[in-house]
């Protein structure tokens, strides 16, 4: 039945022009991006390698706001137009309703990624680490996604409104983004130490670092990035879980 | 009396030269870049002057600072070292009579262009520096990564994105 609605909603959501319209923004910003990393007479004189992890940066940071703005609204629009009530009167369970929701906003960030594919080897191009550079950011990129997915599905059956989900989803994104992308020498004290060890968006953007920059490039030389990635993914879903639950008990029409 | 006036002004003056002629002529301190010759590159380079400072009077020298000075020739203008090197002035506190030291900058080529360098040295209570000859150098331009292939994909995916847009909306439209 989760078929149903992944098709649907990538029906409803990929195949309207709105939706390609996100696409056509995101590689807008991959464009410009790698143009003006790949041309810019001082900004070229970087590294190659570095200039990749920026890219790469990018478009993880990318796609993690599209699809965050995109989950927000998947679910909590079935209950702003009413058609929550129908969609469960059919046999459908809410754990296929939730999986097929969760597999299509999976596939617009496979969208994205796809999208994403022509600059990354572009970029890569002579370095020897296309593979590892595909690789990577489609591994950190679906663990971390698919993290903050459970957790806006989560925050939209508790909220079950679209603004604010949105609100808490953008709110949640800045805090962790914006210390990950602070340079190493912001983060010499125990806190944000700490925090950058726990910040899914750091450990994503740091086992970049390590395969782009130090060719740290094995699945067990990234493995303190991914693990807490695993983690978090984990506690999402257990909090997807519990959101699930507490939906349930209230039921469709919440009583409150 | 009068002869012996002269000879004392003529000694004095004739000493007073010899003392300045002797400055003039052998530095206290000898500077030199040896890496003169493999310094040209690309933009973009890392390369590493590498240099000697000779204390070559008979006494020790305190309080010495050394420095790079970079000009750019086309622009007859001096270079400022900010991007180019982390390290600006090594200080080497005291040279030996007769001691000879390495001298070593790591530096980041920035700009296509010609340029002239010299080591520069200061000695404490000196009014005038030290200076080595002037060493010059070219750094070739590097336009950028890969200007051939960027381009095509840069422009290129968006206008394909936006015509496969295209394509879906009609065929939604012809469906309906």
């Amino acid at each position: 039945m989760f078929k149903y609605i992944w098709k649907k909603e990538i029906q409803g959501e990929l195949y309207t022009w709105k939706s390609m319209l996100w696409l056509i923004i995101a590689s807008l910003l991959f464009s410009f991006t790698s143009y003006l990393l790949l041309t810019n007479k001082e900004l070229s004189l970087l590294d190659q390698t570095e200039l990749m992890l920026l890219l790469g940066q990018i478009i993880i940071g990318v796609a993690l706001l599209i699809v965050a703005i995109d989950a927000s609204s998947i679910i909590t629009t079935e209950f702003e137009k009413e058609t929550a009530e129908s969609l469960f009167l059919a046999p459908l369970s809410i754990k296929d309703f939730l999986l097929g929701k969760f597999l299509a906003s999976l596939t617009l960030w496979a969208s994205i990624f796809i999208v994403s594919l022509p600059y990354i080897i572009v970029a890569s191009l002579g370095s020897g680490l296309t593979l590892p550079f595909i690789g990577y950011v489609a591994f950190l990129g679906t663990l971390g996604i698919a993290g903050f997915i459970s957790f806006i599905f989560g925050v939209s059956l508790f909220y079950r409104s679209t603004k604010n989900t949105i609100t808490t989803s953008l709110i949640v994104l800045l805090i962790l983004a914006t210390p990950a992308l602070f340079s190493s020498t912001l983060k010499n004290n125990a806190p944000s130490q700490f925090f950058s060890k726990i910040n899914p968006v750091d450990n994503m953007f740091s086992s970049l670092d390590n395969v782009l920059v130090d060719y740290k490039t094995a699945i067990l030389e990234n493995w303190q990035f991914i693990l807490p990635l695993i983690v978090f993914c984990l506690l999402m879903a257990g909090f997807l879980v519990f959101a699930t639950k507490r939906f349930k008990n209230q039921g469709i029409i919440k009583n409150d | 009396m009068k002869k012996i006036t002269i000879f004392l002004l003529s000694t004095a003056i004739f000493l007073l030269a010899v003392n300045v002629f002797a400055k003039s002529v052998s530095p206290a301190l000898v500077l030199d870049i040896s890496s003169s010759k493999t310094l040209s590159g690309t933009a973009g380079d890392f390369v590493t002057v590498e240099g000697t400072i000779t204390n070559s009077s008979s006494q020790p020298l305190n309080n010495i600072t050394t420095y790079l000075s970079l000009a750019d020739n086309d622009s007859k203008l001096p270079v400022d070292l900010e991007d180019w090197s982390a390290e600006k002035g090594l200080y080497i506190g005291t040279i030996d009579a007769g001691q000879k030291l390495p001298l070593n900058w790591k530096i980041h080529f920035v700009k296509a262009g010609t340029y002239s360098l010299i080591i520069v040295a200061e000695v404490a209570g000196n009014e005038l520096p030290q200076v080595s000859s002037i060493t010059q150098f070219q750094v070739s331009l590097k336009r950028n990564l890969n200007p051939g292939q960027v381009l095509p994909v840069a422009l290129g995916m968006p206008i394909v994105l936006t015509f496969i847009l295209f394509i879906l909306s009609y065929k939604r439209r012809v469906d309906e």
